[in-house]
């Protein structure tokens, strides 16, 4: 009894751990970038910083208005652009990772509505045993 | 305009005489060193001038920090492919203008619309000159890709931007002519494929020619004083 109430406040502090803090992993700067309208597809940039004091290994995303989401790295090789899927971040302790336009991106697919600049949305990244939300703002493309 | 070059390139013929041999009266030891010391002035002047209108003028030989214009732009072929609007684009549309292509496709959230948006920061920095480039998105997947999708895209960007695509096997035809390789690439879902294409920006002179590629990754400030030069060079 004891034991799980301790497991559930650590899960908590875990969750809360987004945003504020140290030894947590956070987000920082969760975005993403005002699409045409009809848009089948968005991409969400962040920082993720691992403050904890395991390595993190996430694989996987979601978001709460989006059919699916996917850790993409769009690449320029000899010539060609091209979009890696299946990405996989991987973080040693302290280390953090920077998705932004060009390179590492979340590709969010099937938006559900229609976004406007200044709405939010909640992205999560999927860490093994740890996830991390994130709020993400629409704004203008950077 | 390209292609003659050779004339636009300032000629600096062999006009200087020699300046000091021969000279018909016996100098001083002092009026030679002056008359050496006016030549050595005058060859340094007319050597730095030659460099300095050399650096000054040299429309011929463009060179761009962003890409590279080819030595003898390219005849292209027809070009037969169909425009946001639905009506067709052709050599017609590639007369009298710069072009700028693009090629791309709409379901792409990060490079394409990173692209975009910087084509559209450098088409505002131009200000007027702007109406002597057209920016065009060239659609590799046609698939999704309608007319209708197109205009909601590039429009989006700018009311000025284009957006053209053909059905295959003509689309591979126009790919080939403009230098442009692509592949479907399988996505998670049947309609959620993604397409590899080459990452270069093509030009397109005022006559309808391959003048050249820009290869990213772009920068706008490059890009803006790139295409600057080039617009100079519009007839």
């Amino acid at each position: 009894m004891r034991t799980s109430a301790l497991y559930a406040a650590g899960a908590l502090m875990l969750l809360a751990g987004c945003g504020s803090g140290s030894n947590t992993v956070t987000v920082e700067d969760a975005w993403i970038p005002a699409a045409p309208p009809g848009a089948g597809v968005m991409a969400g940039y962040l920082l993720l910083r691992n403050g904890s004091s395991q390595a993190l290994r996430c694989d996987g995303a979601s978001g709460a208005d989006f059919g699916a989401a996917e850790i993409h790295r769009s690449v320029v090789e000899n010539g060609q652009s091209r979009m890696l899927r299946d990405q996989v971040l991987e973080l040693a302790a302290g280390e953090s990772a920077t998705l932004a336009p060009g390179g590492l991106h979340l590709m969010l697919f099937r938006p559900a509505r229609e976004f406007k600049i200044g709405d939010k949305t909640e992205l999560k990244l999927h860490c093994g045993s740890v996830t991390v939300t994130a709020s993400a703002r629409i704004q203008e493309p950077r | 305009m390209w292609d003659n070059e050779a004339s636009i390139i300032p000629k600096f013929r062999a006009t200087t005489r020699p300046a000091t041999s021969d000279h018909p009266t016996v100098p001083s030891n002092r009026s030679v060193n002056h008359t050496v010391i006016a030549a050595l002035a005058g060859a340094t002047a007319l050597i730095g001038g030659i460099l300095l209108a050399t650096w000054l003028n040299t429309p011929g030989t463009t060179t761009l920090r962003s890409g590279t214009l080819l030595q003898q732009p390219r005849v292209l072929p027809a070009l037969d492919l169909i425009d946001q609007d639905g009506q067709p684009f052709t050599h017609a549309q590639l007369q009298g203008h710069w072009t700028l292509i693009f090629p791309g496709f709409t379901y792409c959230p990060d490079i394409c619309p990173t692209t975009l948006g910087l084509l559209k920061t450098v088409q505002t920095q131009l200000g007027s000159r702007a109406e002597h480039l057209q920016v065009v998105l060239f659609s590799v997947d046609p698939e999704r890709d309608t007319p209708e999708r197109l205009k909601e895209y590039v429009t989006y960007f700018s009311p000025a931007f284009r957006g053209v695509t053909t059905s295959e096997p003509n689309l591979k035809a126009v790919a080939q002519a403009l230098g442009v390789a692509y592949a479907k690439v399988p996505g998670g879902a049947p309609g959620e494929y993604s397409m590899d294409h080459s990452a270069a920006l093509i030009l397109i002179n005022p006559r309808g020619e391959l003048a050249g590629y820009f290869t990213g990754p772009f920068q706008a400030d490059l890009l803006l004083a790139d295409l600057k030069q080039v617009l100079e060079r519009s007839p």
